[in-house]
């Protein structure tokens, strides 16, 4: 087995973090979005734009050279940028290639980021809200999908919560306690898109989307934007945040697809974490506080089984326990994820697992004496993964 | 909502015509592989199991079983808004290989995971047609 380099583990740090408006932002590009996340990030930091030399992000899908467009909005030239491709599983790579670029002496100071415009674009027209599609129709499948009335990846997640169902005896009410859960923790969060409170009565009452996933199954199409500094650990004491350390990171790609293999209830989860519970010298037992890629309830649930904080088949149990609750087992997307919060892809979601580290949160929204968090990153037609270990310096 | 409109007929790559020409004619066939004999899916011109490049379309049984499946409620597209609840299954053939299709002929909450099923053939439109599938015990169409 390949090991992950121990070299790489706590000689970077995540020093500043921020996001744009959240939700309903009619009339502003998603690039402008992620700008003003990125304003917000160096602004957090306590740094001026001219100290960033690396930019690493990534689309709208559509965009080419992505970064190109950012660093001039910025006003600034790079010692290193990217732009990268594996969709939701591509936020915590750009915080993994930016310690490894600052490392190999290629940067020093690299930003990260996503932005997406997903509510406007699906409310652009009467068409574009029946067809909910945010990737351009270049992207989408011509063949073996849509005459049979197979559009979008709610079914595409919901092919896997049956299969998991039928294997496991995973039921609706299990996925509605991780809807549930989430939405209390938007509750706390002022800047959270959903603002009125979920009942598990609630969950099952709303309308059926692709069964089994009815509406509080599926993640918010979100206007929003998010994006963090990354630096050296020896940089990071100087500036105004308590850095919160890179102690490990992994990737796995399951490229043989979503429909082969087990890939559907084992997703690539399982050796993303793998690696980098070894580069991080941790194990699902050290982490306090976790923030999970919660595109469909169902993911989080495999997920949590992938990542060891419980068997596989045992995730339906170990969610309706209120593990992922605030004071629970595993306080888990604490901001409330892309259910409740808003969805970008992950970015929020690496921006919420510092902000817990920092403990600066008032008590009701902080996971008492988190020491570690855990991040994942899913995407990519619902193949690709990262993984993200931060922790307290 | 306009009830004129019309579903998406595949638009094939170039990879799948032969597969689209079969079904055409009420044959399910797909790629074999020449040196490891395994079947493939979707279709490419060489094999993901051994990546030889010699292969074959050849019929299969067209028997399988459900491997999973989801049922829309939603209307994506307004040629569909006369279906829902319909079902969307991936099927396990025989073979090997799975499938994206139809479970038609039987109520939505009648299918289940494992479900015996075997092939039909949808003639979606003039020289168009689709593999859809039943439950195999179902009496002949």
């Amino acid at each position: 087995m390949i090991e992950p380099s121990r070299e790489l583990r706590d000689v970077c740090a995540v020093v500043g973090a921020g996001h744009s408006r959240l939700g309903q932002v009619p009339g502003v590009s998603s690039l402008d979005l992620l700008v003003e996340a990125m304003r917000n990030a160096i602004a957090d930091a306590g740094l001026t734009v001219s100290d960033i030399d690396g930019i690493i992000c990534r689309g709208p899908d559509e965009s080419y050279s992505h970064h190109q467009l950012i660093g001039e909005r910025l006003g600034i030239n790079a010692r290193f940028s990217t732009s990268l491709d594996n969709g939701g599983a591509s936020q915590i790579l750009a915080v993994a290639l930016a310690t490894m670029a600052i490392k190999a002496g290629l940067a020093s100071t690299v930003i990260c980021g996503y932005g997406r415009d997903s509510w406007s674009r699906t409310h652009s027209s009467k068409e574009a809200n029946i067809r909910n599609e945010t990737r351009p129709d270049s992207q989408l499948a011509h063949e073996f999908g849509p005459e049979y009335g197979y559009f979008g990846a709610v079914a595409a997640h919901a092919l896997g919560a049956t299969r998991h169902m039928h294997l496991y005896g995973t039921t609706r009410d299990q996925f509605g306690a991780i809807a549930v859960a989430f939405r209390e923790h938007a509750l706390r969060n002022p800047d959270a898109q959903m603002k009125k409170p979920l009942t598990i009565e609630k969950y099952h009452a709303a309308p059926q989307v692709v069964s089994p996933f009815g509406l509080y199954d599926c993640s918010l199409r979100s206007d929003a934007a998010g994006a963090v500094i990354v630096t050296s650990r020896e940089r990071a004491h100087d500036l105004r945040q308590p850095p919160v350390l890179i102690k490990g990171f992994g990737s796995f790609n399951n490229l043989r697809g979503w429909f082969n293999d087990d890939n559907m209830v084992v997703t690539a989860a399982k050796n993303s974490g793998g690696t980098a519970y070894r580069m991080a010298g941790l194990g699902p037992d050290d982490v306090d506080t976790a923030q999970i890629y919660d595109c469909f309830t169902y993911m989080v649930l495999t997920q949590l089984e992938d990542y060891g904080f419980c068997k596989k088949g045992d995730g339906g149990p170990f969610v309706a326990s209120g593990a992922l609750r605030m004071g629970g087992l595993l306080p888990t997307n604490t901001a409330g994820g892309q259910l409740s919060e808003a969805h970008v892809e992950g970015m929020l979601q690496v921006v919420e697992g510092v902000r817990q580290l920092r403990h600066t949160y008032p008590a009701e929204r902080q996971v008492a004496d988190a020491e570690i968090a855990l991040v994942s990153g899913h995407g990519g037609n619902t193949v690709c993964h990262s993984t993200l270990i931060l922790g307290r310096a | 909502m306009s009830s004129a409109a019309q579903k998406p007929l595949p638009r094939p790559a170039p990879e799948s015509v032969p597969y689209w020409q079969a079904a055409r004619e009420h044959r399910l066939e797909l790629p074999r592989c020449n040196a490891c004999g395994k079947f493939w899916f979707p279709p490419s011109r060489s094999c993901p199991h051994c990546l030889a490049a010699d292969f074959a379309w050849t019929p299969v049984s067209g028997v399988g079983k459900v491997f999973s499946f989801v049922i829309f409620h939603r209307v994506y597209h307004p040629a569909f808004a006369q279906e829902v609840p319909y079902v969307v299954a991936l099927v396990e053939l025989a073979e090997g290989p799975r499938l994206l299709s139809n479970i038609v002929g039987v109520p939505p909450e009648a299918v289940a995971c494992e479900m015996p099923v075997k092939v039909v053939f949808d003639d979606v439109a003039e020289g168009a047609s689709v593999p859809k599938f039943v439950p195999l015990n179902a009496p002949a169409r």
